[in-house]
Formats: structure tokens, C-alpha cells, sequence
């Protein structure tokens, strides 16, 4: 039957091709609108999987919005349970600039807990920041990459000059676009006095994180924590709300592409209603028939989805190594996706050929001998 | 199973057809009784309109009667179910028309070999047999031709062919040689005739009088009524 399949596809080519093409586009939008998806989704991962251990002390004014002072990490650091806590300053690196993905910033840290902080993070060349630094900084990656500076250089951040005395290895996490320097040094340039973004804690051993973090709460004034299951789940619902908005639009560009898919076999079915009332009178069952025309429509989506993957991937291998330029990695291309975006093209391709194929198998043999 | 005596290949019975045209009901068939033998060639005769192509889709099971039954080879094919139908309809029918009706893509060879592919018949033995009953058609040099590139009726030749691959019971031919010239006609019917001698039971609607001439039996339709058989 796959050689009938074939044969009626080479039969009327123009056509097959301009219906692949129209799956393929879609299918393109979607490993392109997937991929960047995906990076967010991976380097949330591994951001979260390199500070999963620590609670996230905030000013109770607001969850991410409200600050609190440097003081406030001693008395966190005296609730029962916790093995350390002390205050970090995050701010955009370049001015105006935000802190979403892709943006750069400064993590101001104690020199002296920076080995905690980064110590996930290979430290690729010179060295972690240590008690007495000042104006130096500890680079990630993509600002080494974006920045074209290494260990000895010097990068400018609100007016002051900063030595690079290390360099991280790429992490795909947040990191990567993280420049740490001294945490007073920090709070100086950037005129926050004694305040801090947040306040890591600590767990110690054996002590569970979300019990931890309600005792935080309730033991210190003034501040709201986010246990790191909080906080997963947090973010998890913000790239959800991503991961929805993007391929929503992909799927939809997909779904043109499958219609276009059903108005080729309806067109095709109507043109083969003679050939239809032939081979029924043939013997040909309702199964050969839907077999026939399903397996058209699966193929072009089959097809569709090798076009739109190979071009995504093109597309996308382009862009990333453009941007790479820059340090910034902006897709990632993986096996789910892949899988996930051939099975959509079948799919589609299938469902949008059932209807033309049930017209198919409904005609009347006599009818369909008639049909002129 | 049928009460009809054993060489009886085809038998109806008061077989009624109705259709409406707008709101005119359209009788097309009165009721048709008639009996054929196997390997009998008999032609079906009458003038436009007296139910001759509908008699012929009803007894190919291209069409359900509104009234009466259709036994062939013993079984009451108007009384199994829908589903069985295409086994019934590649078991016992072979069908040959009047516009050949042949797919332009395929060849000669694939034309015939498709028939095949509904009863699941194993491609070799498609293509064997595929090669054979060309051959006796006298094709064996345009197995690979298209239609397209085909004669009248080398065209009508295969389909003959292509009627005979699942080896039906019975051969329906609707006006077989109305699209060729009578050089081509004489050698269809000439085909005709040799399967019927070989046993094959075969059975011609035709305006041609030189065509039912040449019949063993003529069954005359007149107003969806057997007039005379």
C-alpha cells in the first residue's frame, strides 16, 4: 500500500510539495518558538539546581520586591537549623539594563562566602573572590564571551573599574551573565547603604528547607522567605506561562499548516471520487480506502516535520552561533522537542487527512463510477 | 443456500429497484426473476431506461436493491452485511465497463496486479498472475505500458484482465464494446466468448445487436421487466 501512498503523492507534486512546505513552516515556528523555550527551561533548571540548597530570605514587603539590611542575615543566621546566611545585592550590570534571562548582572556577595556562593561553578581561570578584595570581580562566561575580557582585564560597572580576577566556567544557568564583586563594594556603587536584594540561609545538614524557612518567618521580623520547593514552584508557573504563550503561537502556525494539509486531500479525494468507485468495485474495503488517504495525509506531515525540524535546526544552530558572539545562548534544541515536534507533524498531518479520507470511503461505488 | 440447481451460477428473485428523482419515484426494476448458468455468455438487452445498468450494479453488489434477493454461487449476497460485501464483490465479480475505467498512473501490469491487493494476495503471485492473464489477452509485450499509451482496445483488454485476476464467478460487462471500432469489438467479444467456452460465466449489457447475437442467450429488459429470456 506504501507504493500506491507514493505513487499518488509524485502524482500531483507541486501540490505535495506546497502542502509539506506549509506543515514544515509550522513546524519550523515551533522547534524555533520550543527551543527557546526549552533554554529558559534548562537554565532555570540548572540555576535552581546550583542554589537548590539555600532558602531565599526577602523584606516582607513584597516577595522579589522588598529589601532588607545587612544586619538582618546575623539574626536568620541565629534561627535553630540554619548553618549560614548572610546578604546578597543583585543589580543590573549595564545601566537601564533588566535582569531577565539574557540580561547581565552583578551579584555583590561576602568575598569571603564566595566559595558557598559559586561553588558549584568551576572557577575555569584565576580565582574565587576572597576577604579583603574590592574592586574586582568574579566573571561569568557569556559576560567574558559578550565583553571580550579575561583574567587582568578590566570592566567598567556604574563608573568604577573593576579587575577581573577570575572567570567561571559556562554553566548554562544564570551565572553565566554574572559579574560578583564585594558586597560592600556593591552596596557603595550602587548606593544602597547597608541594603541587600536578598539573604541566602543555609539549611544545616539533615534539616528540611521548607520547615526551615516557615521558622525563619516566624523567628525574624519583617521578612518572608521562599523555601527552594517554593520557589520552584514559583518559577516553574512563570515559564509555564512562557513555555504556553510561545508555543501556543507555534502551535497555531502548525494547525495552519495542518488545514492546508486537509483543503490538498479534500481537493485530492473529490478529483480520485472516480478512482474511489474503481477500486471499490475492485473489492477495495473501507480499510484500504481510509489506509490509502490517511497514510497521504501522514506522509506530507511526516515530511512537513522533517522540513520544518531541518530548517529549525538550521535557523536556530545560525542564530545561537551569532549570538554566541555575544555570549548570550538563546535556544536549545532538544531530543523531547524534537520528538515532540515530529509527533505533532504526524499527528496533524493524520488528523487533518481523517475527514477527507471518511468522504473517501463513505461515496457510493455507483456514485463514484458515475462521478465524472 | 438456494433451492436452485447446482450449474445455476446466478439467480434473482423478484428483485424491485426504486429511486427518487426530486419527488418522482423511479421504478427501475419490476420485480426481475432470471436464472444463468455457469460458463454461460448472455447478453442483457433493451432500450435506455429499462433498468439494464442498474440490474448489473445490483447483481455486482454495487447497489442494494429495494426489494428481492440476489443469490450468486449459492449465496444470498443481499442478505450479508455491508462489511462482507468487498470480499463477496472480489470473490465473485469481475467488472469490465464501457470506459475502460483503468488508473492512468499505473501500468498495464500494476492496473491488474491492484485487483489483487484487496484479496492480499502475496506480490509475486500478483505479479505471476498479473503476467499471465495479460498474456492471454495478448499484452505480454504492453505490461509496462500506461493507459495513456494504450489502443481502445488494449485498454478494454486489460481491463478484461483486471476482471479476471481474483477468478470471479461471474464477469459483469457494461456495453464492453461501446467506445471501439467493430475491428476491436469482434476480437472483445471474440474474448469473450473463449472465456465463456472455458467455463467462465459472463454476462454482457450491450445496445449491440451484433453483440447479443453472438450471445448464448439474450434477456430482454422492457420497463424494468424481463420481456423475454
Amino acid at each position: 500500500m506504501f507504493d500506491i501512498i507514493l505513487r499518488n503523492l509524485s502524482q500531483r507534486k507541486v501540490r505535495t510539495a506546497l502542502t509539506i512546505f506549509g506543515i514544515g513552516l509550522g513546524i519550523f515556528a515551533v522547534i524555533v518558538m520550543g527551543s527557546m523555550s526549552e533554554n529558559f527551561n534548562k537554565t532555570f533548571e540548572t540555576s535552581f539546581a546550583l542554589t537548590a540548597d539555600k532558602i531565599r530570605v526577602f523584606g516582607s514587603s513584597g516577595v522579589f520586591g522588598g529589601s532588607v539590611t545587612t544586619s538582618k542575615a546575623a539574626e536568620v543566621r541565629k534561627v535553630p537549623g540554619v548553618h549560614d546566611a548572610y546578604g546578597l545585592l543583585m543589580a543590573p550590570l549595564e545601566e537601564g539594563g533588566g535582569m531577565s534571562f539574557g540580561g547581565n548582572q552583578v551579584i555583590g556577595l561576602p568575598p569571603e562566602k564566595s566559595q558557598t556562593i559559586l561553588g558549584p561553578v568551576q572557577v575555569k581561570e584565576g580565582r574565587d573572590l576572597m576577604r579583603g578584595d574590592r574592586y574586582v570581580t568574579v566573571i561569568g562566561s557569556s559576560i567574558a564571551t559578550q565583553y571580550d575580557i579575561g583574567v587582568g582585564d578590566r570592566i567598567e560597572i556604574q563608573d568604577k573599574y573593576f579587575t577581573v580576577v577570575g572567570e567561571l566556567e559556562y554553566t548554562g544557568s544564570f551565572f553565566d551573565a554574572s559579574a560578583a564583586i564585594p558586597l560592600d563594594i556593591a552596596q557603595d556603587v550602587y548606593e544602597m547603604g547597608n541594603m541587600v536584594s536578598m539573604i541566602f540561609a543555609i539549611p544545616e545538614e539533615g534539616v528540611d528547607g521548607d520547615l526551615l524557612a516557615k521558622r525563619i518567618k516566624l523567628s525574624v521580623d519583617g521578612v518572608d522567605t521562599l523555601s527552594p520547593s517554593e520557589l520552584e514552584e514559583e518559577a516553574k508557573q512563570g515559564l509555564m506561562i512562557f513555555s504556553v504563550i510561545t508555543v501556543s503561537a507555534a502551535v497555531l502556525a502548525a494547525i495552519i499548516g495542518g488545514l492546508s494539509v486537509m483543503n490538498t486531500m479534500l481537493m485530492s479525494v473529490m478529483e480520485r471520487t472516480k478512482e474511489f468507485g474503481i477500486l471499490k468495485a475492485m473489492g477495495a474495503e473501507r480499510r484500504d480506502i481510509l489506509l490509502m488517504t490517511v497514510g497521504e495525509a501522514a506522509i506530507m506531515g511526516f515530511l512537513g516535520g522533517l522540513l520544518g525540524l531541518a530548517c529549525g535546526w538550521v535557523a536556530v544552530f545560525g542564530i545561537n552561533l551569532w549570538l554566541a558572539e555575544k555570549g548570550i545562548v538563546l535556544f536549545l534544541i532538544t531530543p523531547r522537542l524534537v520528538a515532540v515536534a515530529m509527533l505533532f507533524a504526524i499527528l496533524l498531518g493524520t488528523l487533518s487527512g481523517i475527514y477527507p479520507a471518511l468522504r473517501a470511503t463513505g461515496m457510493s461505488p455507483m456514485e463514484a463510477l458515475r462521478y465524472e | 443456500m438456494n433451492d436452485a440447481e447446482p450449474d445455476i451460477i446466478l439467480q434473482t428473485r423478484n428483485l424491485k429497484e426504486t429511486y427518487m428523482q426530486g419527488k418522482v419515484p423511479i421504478h427501475a426494476l419490476q420485480g426481475v426473476d432470471l436464472e444463468v448458468r455457469r460458463g454461460e455468455l448472455v447478453s442483457i438487452v433493451g432500450p435506455s431506461g429499462s433498468g439494464k445498468s442498474t440490474l448489473l450494479s445490483i447483481i455486482g453488489m454495487l447497489e442494494i436493491p429495494t426489494e428481492g434477493s440476489v443469490f450468486i454461487d449459492g449465496i444470498e449476497v443481499t442478505g450479508v452485511k455491508a462489511k462482507e460485501i468487498p470480499r463477496l464483490r472480489r470473490e465473485k465479480i469481475g467488472f469490465v465497463f464501457q470506459h475502460f475505467n483503468l488508473l492512468p498512473a499505473l501500468t498495464a501490469l500494476g492496473n491488474v496486479e491492484i485487483a489483487m491487493r484487496f484479496a492480499r494476495v502475496h506480490k509475486k503471485e500478483r505479479i505471476k498472475r498479473a503476467r499471465e492473464v495479460l498474456t492471454e489477452m495478448g499484452l505480454g509485450d504492453r505490461l509496462n505500458h500506461k493507459p495513456s499509451e494504450l489502443s481502445g482496445g488494449e485498454q478494454q483488454r486489460v481491463s478484461i484482465a483486471r476482471a479476471l485476476a481474483n477468478r470471479p464467478a461471474i464477469i459483469l460487462a457494461d456495453e464492453p464494446t461501446g467506445e471501439v471500432d467493430t475491428k476491436t469489438r469482434d476480437l472483445i467479444i471474440g474474448i469473450l466468448r473463449r472465456l465463456s467456452d472455458g467455463g467462465q460465466t459472463v454476462i454482457i449489457v450491450t445496445h449491440d445487436p451484433w453483440v447479443s447475437e453472438r450471445t448464448d442467450r439474450v434477456i430482454t429488459l422492457v420497463d424494468g421487466k424481463v420481456e423475454k429470456s
